[in-house]
């Protein structure tokens, strides 16, 4: 009964958004949508960063990057890289971390057994920690 | 056998249903043991999509379901204020879905009726090109989409919130304390025997006995001689230890099932399965075929899935009511209160069926019959009463951090599971030491955990504090978490070593499914960095 009474009630909404949709003129919703959900601290990867993307998440986290870079100042790069493009939401609360100047990521890269391209994760990093 | 006291309310079972019906009978005054035989949360609770979600799937069989569920998750979600986030969906169309993009947009519009019972913010419709750029993984061959937002929780912070309030109440609270036998007094049960972490057999007295066990509820009613029924559903996820999309995505299944990838903070849960089980609870493994069908599934939609590399799987096994004659899809998410009086077994309770986003409810209902029962009146406080750590906004991760001389990015993580604790957590273990970088996880977190969180194993600790939940599977660091626990815990070196030896095996089994190219060289490193514990007993 509840399994009719459903579905019942889902064809009639059906027929109600059919109708409304002859009425009304579609608009545009993704800048809503994404203002909505920036206030969260969500920010998308751009579609360049996105293509990218799987090749600057395969840190195994074995530290070589970290003795070759000689870390500078406060900046937690490239020891915390990997936590940093696990893109956790609210990044931008973490922007203290990569303030400074960036260590030596060209050698720290060249240390890195999985080939990870440090100079490209530091910039995606910092562009998500600190875009407003 | 030591005689270990009496109780208003024994209950059995640490998921998150067993850990709210505890901290609600706490907070009405009854004096409660609740016995886990494993960890907190770590059967069917953590092994599932991490959300408070309120169901549109069962708008379709069910709308009190969904009513029900959304009301319930709108109280967690002010409950636990600083251990949940929003979770936003995108609901692609490709031109042969069984649902076109109008049927879908009808289906949130009726959702979006019931979205303001847990706070969330109404759908949006998205075209074809739109979803692209919100999302640029998508194919495209998308028509359109839809939007539709959720809530996303850890269901192992969740259940020791719960705990720790019970606790804080006056509950006794055991985990690693296995029942082992209902004692009954002619038609009525009287209490529990249980074996204790060290193996002692020890005895509690109950009023009321309450069967909160899942999928192990008929094997527990089996003991007092009554019968629950159940249709035991097996579901896997698989987890990648990154955030691989923007949002959360929706698709379609070869067989029409609606299957998730759901993007939390900084991991992503791709799931899930839903298949009668009948095998043995303690063992349930995961097969390489349901790891092809869910990627196969998310390939249509998110073609780039295959370029990332997963870092384990979870399997649970669902307490779902029986139903004879449905698929396991169709099967309700309700559940069922029954007391086994009329059975024979006076004050023995069981609650079985329902789903983590109704939890507090379930907890509710079943107190009710308890307090029924006890003649006992109390009004339930937990629709209301902030878990601990939420009774407030937390402060910003970066002021924390800098007083405390983490990284804002560790504070940041603390905050989402200690909320405005987090402070007393970092004074605790008097460290700013980074034990994980890939989460990251503090040092003192983990002695915190150990001293005040029942933290007993290495097992334990990935799921309090989240070490060796990343990128590195804890090849970076859990040999210097079985250090940092094992000083706490006051073992030897031997004891630390078998620790980490157990962890590693445990953990081997949900990796193995997901080891592609990729995973085989991290599986390489691992076992480099841990050698000494494979073959120094010759096991290799």
């Amino acid at each position: 009964m509840a399994r009719a009474d459903s579905l019942a009630k889902l064809a009639f909404a059906y027929g109600v958004h059919l109708t409304w949709g002859r009425l009304r003129r579609p608009r545009r919703q993704l800048s809503g949508l994404l203002e909505t959900y920036a206030q969260d601290g969500v920010r998308p990867l751009l579609a360049t960063e996105r293509e990218r993307h799987p090749r600057l998440v395969n840190c195994i986290n074995c530290g070589l990057c970290a003795l070759a870079a000689s870390r500078l100042g406060g900046t937690r790069l490239p020891d915390l890289a990997s936590s940093y493009m696990r893109l956790y939401a609210g990044l931008g609360e973490a922007s203290s971390d990569v303030e400074g100047d960036s260590p030596d990521l060209v050698a720290a890269s060249a240390v890195c057994p999985v080939g990870l391209p440090l100079d490209e994760v530091a910039a995606v990093v910092r562009r998500l920690t600190t875009t407003r | 056998m030591a005689a270990s006291g009496a109780y208003d309310v024994v209950v059995i079972g640490g998921g998150v249903t067993g850990a709210g019906i505890a901290r609600d009978l706490s907070l009405r005054g009854l004096s409660v043991l609740i016995l886990e035989k494993g960890d907190w949360g770590a059967g069917t609770s953590g092994a599932s999509s991490w959300m408070i979600h309120g169901g549109p799937r069962y708008l379709e069989f069910d709308w009190d379901t969904t009513r029900l569920s959304t009301q319930d998750a709108g109280y967690i979600v002010t409950i636990a204020r600083n251990f949940v986030s929003r979770v936003l969906f995108i609901i692609p169309v490709l031109p042969h879905d069984k649902n076109n993009i109008e049927r879908m947009e009808t289906a949130m519009e009726v959702y979006d009726r019931f979205q303001p019972l847990k706070h969330a913010h109404s759908h949006r419709r998205l075209t074809a090109e739109e979803a692209r750029k919100a999302e640029p993984g998508l194919s495209p061959d998308i028509v359109g989409a839809v939007t539709m937002e959720e809530w996303g929780v850890d269901p192992h912070r969740l259940v020791f919130a719960n705990i720790e309030d019970a606790i804080a109440h006056g509950a006794r609270a055991l985990n690693h304390a296995r029942v082992t036998e209902l004692i009954r007094d002619g038609g009525k049960v009287i209490g529990v025997r249980y074996r204790t972490p060290d193996g002692a057999l020890e005895e509690a007295r109950g009023r009321v006995v309450v069967n909160a066990t899942g999928p192990w509820s008929p094997q527990v009613a089996a003991m007092a001689g009554v019968d629950v029924e159940l249709r035991p559903a097996k579901g896997i996820h698989i987890v990648y230890p990154h955030r691989i999309s923007n949002f959360s995505i929706s698709a379609e299944s070869v067989d029409g099932r609606d299957l998730l990838l759901v993007a939390h903070a900084g991991f992503t849960l791709l799931g899930t399965t839903d298949d009668d089980f009948y095998g043995d609870l303690e063992s349930v493994d995961v097969l390489e075929d349901e790891v092809d069908y869910l990627i196969q599934a998310f390939e249509r939609v998110f073609p780039s899935i295959r370029d990332y590399r997963p870092v384990r799987t979870t399997t649970g096994v669902r307490p779902t009511l029986f139903k004879w004659r449905r698929y396991e899809d169709e099967l309700s998410r309700r559940y069922e209160v029954i007391d086994h009086a009329k059975e024979g077994a006076d004050g023995f309770i069981s609650i079985a069926g329902g789903k983590l986003s109704m939890y507090r409810l379930m907890a509710e209902e079943t107190s009710d019959a308890v307090c029924r029962r006890l003649g006992h009146q109390a009004a339930c406080a937990t629709a209301s009463r902030p878990l601990p750590g939420n009774e407030a906004e937390p402060e910003p991760a970066a002021v924390l951090a800098s007083r405390c001389g983490i990284p804002a990015l560790a504070a940041m993580k603390l905050q989402t599971r200690h909320g405005t604790n987090a402070e007393k957590v970092l004074d605790e273990g008097g460290t700013s030491r980074v034990l994980c970088r890939c989460e990251p996880v503090t040092e003192a977190e983990l002695i915190y955990a150990t001293r005040h969180e029942q933290v007993r194993t290495l097992a334990d600790a990935f799921r309090r504090v989240g070490v060796a939940a990343g990128p590195c599977a804890g090849a970076a660091c859990i040999l210097r978490a079985a250090e940092v626990v094992g000083r706490e815990l006051g073992w030897s070196a031997s004891q630390r070593f078998e620790a980490a030896r157990e962890f590693v095996r445990g953990a081997w089994l949900g990796r193995a499914p997901v080891l592609g190219h990729a995973g085989w060289a991290q599986e390489e490193l691992a076992q480099g960095a841990m050698s000494s514990l494979m073959v120094s007993d010759g096991a290799r």
